[in-house]
């Protein structure tokens, strides 16, 4: 039985939505209509004004100019809760979760008044359990949020704004770290939310995403409306054009420069351990050939992030060794790994990458400082740094071109830009990169792809993390999945089928899809010796 | 891809003007003003503090201001003052610039004037008056930084609570001062030490005031915190551990050798403290009052400065001369001197109150 009374959209409309921070405008003249039992999707760039333009209609960000009607009524939105009363609900890109609570505790958290002495956790859990199957969610009310994956994380999320009523949901970058198995579950249940008649802004910058799910989709570009069509109106390349205002040149990969050339970055067993999750990664084997891209493929949370950050000399090796020219370089610092020319772009630019608060040209040189350079007797040569800068920085297109700027006053793009310049310029013969295109939009998407393929040329050996298939079958040599931890499949990119990947990072065998490690030592071994 | 924000005209509103005005690296005309703001806020409570027990406020603020800066021996005891401020403080800054929270300048300033004094006592008597200042204060430096250096390598180590392990060594050290007192260099019945012989004193530079050497030294130290943070590459990696240590660790740098450097530089300046006050102020280690809450003092001083080793001159001036002030108001409203910390106290509170005083740095832009 349907519970027909979940959602009963409302008629949004927005118009003349201005907002401005300091020294950008984020809104500019915003127009935005949202129809019950649609699904619309807000494209751009980053930076474009999407997620600012819907935390004005939650009521998180107060608009300089411009009105919100609700189904013919002009409100003025006081706050996220006045929203949620109204029925708008939005998801973060960033889940807002406590990770110590059960998903029973944080579904009603900030429903229950403060007073009310009589809570009891088998009560809740038992209202939740009630509520998840009147809407079909499949969720255990008892579970800690710390225990779930990262999917079932937005399930919660999802189920928490509709168990308060909302009956339009804003959901913010959605798939930004599901896998496609998770983004297809994702999508499904959204479109069965809106046969149930409620209201979903899907907020993204995928054109292939507005593809599959959207009935409308408004485009914004530097914070202003570019066009609002309905499905059937548009395709990919049109959608493209009107989020970047020019054409996307796809780029190629081409030759195969690590043929019959020796692997320079073997990694065999390796085993590290993730704080009290054990054996984040759990025995990973695989070579690198000076001119390869080997793609490491997988759901987000099976071991990538450990594995980029034992490559990077950050976390703590249990077993396994990792060679670079035959030389064993296993737990070795990180400022030893580095002075060996082992380049790393971690995919938390800001977390990782970046001292915020410094200016680009330090940024830059936050590598060769510690290695050495840059100083004279422990003195630093300023003068030197910043003429380092200007050429990196000119070369590597970054805008604006000025060394002296704090790098937080960069776009996301143009910060990216900072890492890869900084991880690319210096002298390097290995780089792990780990999603180098995250949360960029299309153009700087492109130019780190371009810059990936000519370290390619350059006969670097490069190991390629990412969460984004697509991304791994455009550039990489060589695929392989983790799941788990271990590697459950790999295959060269010719040699690769899109289901099989897609089984091995669900965790499904299917046919060929699955290798024991020893095969794929074997394998590994096996490609070597040809 | 450009930077796809278009600009926006510049606002004109006073507050944003002021608030844009930059002096230094986070220093805008802004603060200042909130600066002077919490000082006037610190003298209305005060005056209504005073009236409460009976006190003209007229008297007793003529009576902070000509103490602390009413002739030139009352500078004198000011600028003093604020050499002691200007190194504890910089026992503050160095170490919260890397995310360290040395709480314990207080304990390696003691710890500092505890060997000061025991040094002092036992060098040959026949030694040249400059040598001997000299290598007393880098004795006291030394055993400031090694001080410093217990919670710095505990911090290294075992990742140990550096706010738990400074202030305990806090404790040691004062108990140290306490014994130096009344066991191993006491001085008859008077709550002191024995005096350092006058050949270790501090050289007197302005004749009517007792301003020594302390002074100087207290400012070159404030300039070589400044040049280590700003132009060496140990001050690049403190500045980078401390604004994000994920990404100093990805890029080489050590997180425990930062951890470990900074806490003995910090200790190392307040064991200048702990040698200033020795030689440069009193002669002998005294129990309680004269040396007590400095190095705590310099934390308030180091912060108010937003760290930069610069700015903590003229902040620990403003507090010295509160100081100085206060110890004046005993004299002319017969009030206890407790009243007068009180004043200190105030204009700390004050300073939080008008968010001056952060512990987080720097301000990171919210997103």
């Amino acid at each position: 039985m349907r519970y027909t009374s979940l959602c009963m959209g409302h008629h949004i409309s927005m118009r003349g939505i201005t907002k401005a921070y300091a020294e950008t405008i984020a809104n500019d003249d915003v127009a935005f209509d949202l129809a019950p039992g649609e699904v619309h999707a807000l494209l751009g760039e980053n930076g474009a004004g999407k997620t600012t333009l819907m935390n004005i209609l939650f009521g998180m960000v107060r608009p300089d100019a411009g009105e919100i009607k609700l189904d013919d009524g002009v409100v003025a939105l006081s706050g996220p809760e006045d929203a949620l009363e109204r029925g708008i609900g939005m998801v973060h890109q960033h889940f807002m979760l406590v990770q110590d609570f059960t998903v029973a505790e944080s579904v009603v958290l900030g429903t229950e008044s403060a007073f009310n002495l009589k809570l009891r956790r088998k009560n809740i859990e038992q209202r939740v359990a009630e509520a998840a199957e009147r809407l079909r969610f499949d969720i255990d009310p008892s579970q800690r949020i710390r225990d779930l994956p990262i999917d079932t994380q937005q399930r919660v999320e999802i189920f928490k704004l509709l168990y308060r009523g909302a009956n339009v949901l804003i959901l913010d970058e959605p798939t930004s770290s599901l896998g496609p198995a998770q983004i297809e579950d994702l999508f499904t249940s959204l479109s069965s939310l809106r046969e149930d008649g409620c209201s979903i802004v899907i907020v993204t910058h995928k054109l292939n995403e507005v593809m599959e799910i959207a009935d409308r989709v408004t485009i914004l570009r530097t914070g202003r409306n570019v066009a609002t069509e309905q499905r059937g109106n548009y395709d990919e390349r049109a959608l493209a054009r009107m989020m970047t205002g020019s054409e996307v040149h796809d780029v190629t990969v081409t030759g195969e420069e690590y043929e019959g050339k020796k692997p320079i970055y073997q990694v065999q067993d390796l085993v590290v351990h993730a704080g009290s999750r054990l054996n984040a990664v759990h025995g990973v084997s695989f070579d690198v050939r000076p001119g390869e891209i080997v793609g490491v493929a997988g759901v987000e949370g099976n071991g990538q992030r450990e594995l980029v950050d034992a490559l990077a000399g950050v976390a703590k090796i249990e077993s396994g060794a990792i060679l670079l020219d035959g030389e064993n370089i296993t737990s070795r610092s990180a400022l030893d790994l580095r002075r060996r020319g082992v380049s790393a772009i971690p995919e938390d630019r800001q977390g990782w990458g970046l001292v915020t608060d410094m200016t680009v040209a330090e940024n830059l040189a936050l590598t060769d400082v510690p290695a050495g350079r840059f100083n004279r007797n422990g003195f630093l040569r300023p003068k030197m740094v910043r003429k380092q800068a200007r050429q990196v920085l000119e070369e590597y297109d970054v805008r604006p071109p000025n060394p002296d700027l704090p790098v937080r006053s960069l776009s996301g793009g143009n910060q990216q830009k900072v890492v890869i310049a900084r991880e690319l310029s210096r002298d390097h013969r290995v780089l792990i990169a780990a999603n180098p295109t995250q949360g960029v939009d299309v153009g700087a998407t492109e130019y780190v792809h371009r810059r990936l393929l000519e370290d390619r040329a350059e006969g670097k050996a490069i190991v390629l993390v990412s969460i984004d298939l697509d991304e791994l079958l455009k550039l990489a040599d060589r695929i392989i999945v983790l799941f788990r931890g271990k590697l459950a499949y790999q295959a060269p990119r010719n040699r690769c089928s899109v289901d099989s990947i897609a089984l091995a990072m669900a965790g499904t065998p299917g046919e060929g899809a699955e290798i024991t490690e020893r095969e794929a030592a074997a394998a590994a071994g096996a490609e070597t010796a040809s | 891809m450009t930077a796809g924000s278009p600009a926006l005209p510049p606002r004109h509103g006073l507050e944003e003007r002021l608030r844009s005005l930059t002096l230094a690296r986070g220093i805008t005309v802004w603060s200042l003003l909130r600066v002077i703001a919490a000082l006037a806020a610190t003298l209305i409570i005060f005056a209504i503090l005073l009236q409460l027990l009976g006190s003209d406020f007229g008297t007793a603020f003529n009576a902070v201001i000509d103490s602390a800066f009413g002739n030139s021996f009352n500078i004198g005891q000011t600028l003093m003052t604020a050499s002691l401020l200007i190194a504890t403080g910089l026992a503050a800054a160095i170490p919260f610039r890397a995310q360290l929270w040395n709480v314990g300048g207080e304990g390696q300033m003691w710890f500092g004037a505890f060997c000061t004094i025991g040094i002092a006592l036992n060098l040959p008597k026949g030694l040249a008056p400059g040598l001997s200042v000299a290598i007393l204060v880098i004795a006291s430096m030394v055993a400031g930084a090694v001080w410093g250096l217990v919670p710095g390598i505990l911090k290294a180590t075992i990742n140990a609570n550096e706010v738990i392990t400074s202030l305990m060594m806090t404790f040691i050290a004062i108990e140290l001062g306490n014994w130096a007192i009344d066991g191993i260099w006491p001085q008859g019945a008077s709550n002191e030490t024995m005096s350092v012989p006058a050949n270790t004193l501090m050289p007197n530079i302005w004749s009517g005031t007792l301003v020594t050497w302390g002074l100087p030294l207290a400012l070159i130290a404030a300039i070589v915190a400044w040049a280590v943070m700003s132009r060496t590459k140990l001050g690049f990696e403190i500045r980078a551990v401390g604004l994000n240590p994920q990404t100093a660790r990805m890029n080489g740098m050590s997180v425990g050798k930062v951890a470990i450097v900074t806490f003995a530089l910090g200790g190392a300046f307040a064991g200048l403290a702990g040698s200033i006050f020795i030689l440069g102020i009193n002669g002998a280690l005294p129990a309680g009052f004269p040396l007590n809450n400095f190095g705590y003092l310099g934390i308030a001083v180091a912060l108010v400065a937003r760290l930069s080793p610069l700015w903590i001159i003229p902040s620990a001036v403003l507090f010295a001369g509160l100081r100085v002030g206060s110890d004046g108001l005993q004299a002319s409203t017969g009030l206890s001197t407790t009243v007068g910390q009180i004043l200190v106290a105030l204009f700390v509170i004050l300073l939080l109150a008008f968010r001056l005083i952060r512990f987080s740095y720097p301000e990171v832009a919210s997103r």
